[in-house]
């Protein structure tokens, strides 16, 4: 059986479950710098306060997958990466305290609001700058990053970034439009309007000119023209979706479609990175830790995931329905 | 001045995860004590237990959400500044933090929402399954950490081509000489830094006179786990040291103090010193005479191994590993004599009055924290210069990483991490005075999984609202 390309399915899995889920909980981060009204802060925490820990942890379970299964990889990847993940690191760190802080003051909460909203901002952010900088390509020397840890602060990362931004508060606002009272999912429908076709747009622009500078692109344009084509066009219907589907009568469609833009996106960016894993250098084979190692993680996965995906899905079950209008209790 | 990488990329590393293990050290141990309250509770009934639950909670809660953010930071950085190190030992410690990851961290996530927040939701027992599940996932989490971190210290099971590592053995890997000592030994700190908390802030309720039942319950509890908790301990950090002398000797001689090859007989056991690194010499050291015979070597004119035994290439720094070691050890000696005085005063009757002890019980309130964060800098000041011992020396473990990019990041967590801890003193402090809330008029201890299925009934919850200001 081929391990690495398990393995890498495994990284791509985690990947995505972190981008749906905390990606909902970033956008709901960053729609808390447009909210005036504390109450409807509060309630828009709340929304996301008993399951956010379970939704971050995908990251850590995609970045150890890579150290274990293609340490070379991740060897290469986090200094080229070294500016944009220490900053993702630190802005989650504070986003992620100030869940548990903001509760303990009520002089002080507006602060801690902004400091949960900027972290979030912040990191969606250095998120999209690391795909950005991913795609546009790391200089090797061997198996080591020989560029400058500056590279990544370019072009194609920073419209990269904006755009990922936008993605989430997408996420967050179908999220919201979902699980609020009625001034909030007005709220969180306004910004939809605005957010889904900046974010159409912006990601449009990132892949053409993602094409123009990455010649890796174009050949995987050329080796799966039929494939890309038809994300690209599901990516439109499911941007036409969001501007089109009525969100009062039907609340769970926008997050629904959101999601689905997401995947669509990741396939597309598996598809062109495929079969490398530092993109258009290393091939997963190349970087891929011995079958031993291989074996251990996949054997692991296989078994705890499912139950993983089972209490989470528990968890979600618990706090089902509307958030109450005075937080979950105690 | 020219900046050191490596030196700023270690600096690093220390102050993140010295600063992250604070947190699960207090979080392993107060997950199993609110089990074991909350047990108690569904037992008895009593009230008071669920006010302890609460209060206890509310803290727990904060030091969870700090260690869940710094411990991310850590499984960063092995790439982030160590590339080499990752690269090397990515096939051996990688997957069993991926196992951490998967059996650890998604449990306590996944049931930690239902800890804090469903009670009303779910009923009393399924709580206590959603506690227990929290308390599990902190011991399993600590299994897998420790033993990474233990085959770094007594690396197994693995064999070396060409630079590149691969796993001969997992069970080798796994249960490597060191683990099975070093774990019990950390978990015990755990619940002995739990312990000091819970009994610490019972006590000053009691030297204050306030919250006399909680107080009295907590400081009752405290103790006794103590007791029991440091005569373990005592026991297993023997096993420890003698584990750590035959697998990686150069510590354990650091430890001591002593240089030569064979001390004087009687060998004295010293407290204070000031080692000279490139004479191999001490310029001063006080001690205790005898005690080093009799503690090191079991008899009275024993003598003990100096650090000159070790290549210089390969010495750790002595006066790191000897005064991490003292300040541990020291703290060890005053548990155990606090864990001594208890029980006497436990049995005269006079446990919650003799506010002398209740003071030394206030001051000795963060004296696990302290204690722990010591054991790791023996652990881990003591393994250098290698980072994987015997393997992988630190100097040639540094990422392509610019000395000035180090500093900025490493200035970004001092900062970052400063409001952390402010954040979290302050709004501790704020909790222990406002006290434990009041009870709930009637403790829903009827409830049952029905409720998980029927969120409507779920009325009025009844809000304690512990902790606005």
């Amino acid at each position: 059986m081929d391990l690495p390309l398990l393995s890498a399915l495994f990284v791509t899995f985690a990947l995505t479950l972190y981008v749906m889920l905390d990606g909902f909980d970033l956008g709901v981060g960053i729609l808390l710098l447009l909210q005036p009204t504390k109450n409807s802060r509060d309630h828009m925490v709340d929304s996301i306060t008993p399951t956010w820990d379970g939704n971050e942890t995908w990251i850590i379970m995609a970045a150890i997958t890579l150290f274990a299964a293609f340490p070379a990889a991740y060897s290469i990847l986090l200094p080229a990466l070294y500016v944009p993940v220490i900053i993702m690191l630190l802005s989650l760190g504070l986003r992620g305290v100030s869940f548990e802080f903001r509760v303990q003051t009520i002089k002080h909460r507006r602060k801690w609001d902004m400091a949960f909203a900027a972290g979030s901002l912040v990191a969606a952010l250095m998120q999209g700058v690391i795909v950005g900088a991913v795609m546009q390509g790391v200089r090797i020397d061997g198996t080591r990053f020989s560029g400058s840890v500056l590279d990544v602060f370019k072009s194609l990362p920073l419209i990269s970034g904006v755009a990922l931004a936008t993605g989430y508060t997408v996420l967050g606002a179908g999220w919201l439009i979902l699980k609020s009272n009625a001034s909030v999912q007005h709220f969180a429908i306004r910004g939809l309007r605005v957010a889904s076709p900046l974010f159409a747009l912006l990601f449009g622009a990132a892949c053409i000119y993602a094409v123009n500078i990455q010649p890796g692109i174009r050949s995987a344009w050329g080796s799966h023209p039929i494939a890309l084509a038809c994300l690209v066009g599901l990516f439109a219907v499911c941007a036409g979706m969001l501007a089109l589907v009525p969100m009062k009568t039907v609340p769970v469609a926008p997050f629904v479609f959101g999601l689905l833009l997401f995947v669509d996106c990741l396939a597309g960016i598996a598809l062109i990175v495929f079969p490398d894993i530092v993109p258009f250098r290393v091939s997963l084979w190349e970087a891929a830790s011995s079958s031993v190692s291989q074996q251990f993680v996949l054997i692991g996965a296989v078994c705890v995931t499912p139950v993983v995906l089972g209490y989470s899905a528990f968890a979600y079950w618990i706090f089902r329905g509307r958030t109450p209008e005075e937080g979950w209790g105690e | 001045m020219k900046l050191d990488p490596s030196l700023l990329a270690r600096i690093q590393f220390a102050f993140t995860v010295s600063f992250h293990i604070i947190f699960p050290t207090m979080s392993i141990g107060l997950a199993s004590f609110l089990a074991v309250i909350e047990a108690l509770w569904l037992k008895t009934k009593d009230p008071l237990y669920l006010q302890i639950y609460k209060f206890w909670l509310s803290i727990f809660a904060m030091g969870f959400g700090i260690g869940v953010v710094t411990g991310i930071v850590l499984s960063f950085e092995f790439g982030l500044a160590f590339a080499r190190f990752a690269e090397m030992a990515g096939p051996a410690i990688g997957p069993m933090i991926a196992l951490e990851v998967l059996t650890a961290f998604f449990l306590e996530a996944g049931f930690l929402g239902i800890m804090l927040f469903g009670l009303h939701r779910v009923g009393p027992k399924l709580h206590f399954f959603a506690t227990c599940m929290v308390a599990v996932g902190t011991l399993i989490s600590a299994s897998w950490i420790l033993s990474a971190n233990s085959w770094m210290q007594t690396p197994s099971g693995v064999a070396i081509h060409d630079g590149r590592l691969t796993v001969v053995s997992w069970r080798d890997v796994i249960v490597n000489p060191s683990w099975l000592y070093r774990l019990p030994h950390m978990v015990t700190a755990a619940y002995l830094t739990a312990s000091f908390l819970v009994a610490g802030v019972g006590a000053w309720y009691l030297l204050k006179g306030k919250h006399l039942q909680f107080a009295r319950r907590t400081v009752a509890l405290g103790t006794a786990f103590a007791t029991v908790l440091i005569a373990g301990q005592v026991f297993i950090g023997d096993l420890v040291y003698g584990t750590m002398l035959k697998h990686q000797p150069s510590k354990m001689q650091a430890a001591e103090g002593f240089w030569e090859k064979k001390s004087q007989s009687p060998a004295p056991y010293y407290w204070i010193i000031v080692p000279d690194q490139p004479n191999q010499r001490n310029r001063l050291a006080v001690g205790i005479p005898y005690l080093g015979s009799i503690w090191l070597t079991h008899s009275l004119r024993g003598r003990v191994e100096g650090l000159q035994n070790t290549p210089r290439d390969r010495q750790p720094r002595m006066g790191m590993v000897f005064y991490a070691f003292r300040i541990m050890y020291g703290l060890a000696i005053v548990m155990f004599a606090i864990g001594v005085a208890s029980l006497w005063l436990r049995l005269n009757g006079r446990l919650f009055s003799s506010r002398r002890f209740l003071w030394v019980l206030v001051l000795m309130t963060p004296s696990g924290v302290i204690a722990t964060l010591a054991g790791w800098y023996v652990a881990e000041t003591g393994r250098q210069p290698w980072v994987i011992y015997g393997i992988l020396r630190v100097a040639d473990a540094i990422s392509p990483v610019p000395a000035t990019t180090l500093l900025s990041s490493l200035v970004g967590f001092i900062c970052i991490y400063a409001v952390f801890i402010t954040a979290f003193l302050t709004f501790t402090i704020r909790l222990i005075r406002r006290g434990p809330a009041g009870a709930p008029p009637h403790a829903e201890a009827s409830g049952s999984l029905k409720n998980a299925f029927r969120p409507h009934v779920l009325d009025k919850p009844i809000r304690i609202t512990i902790g606005v200001d």
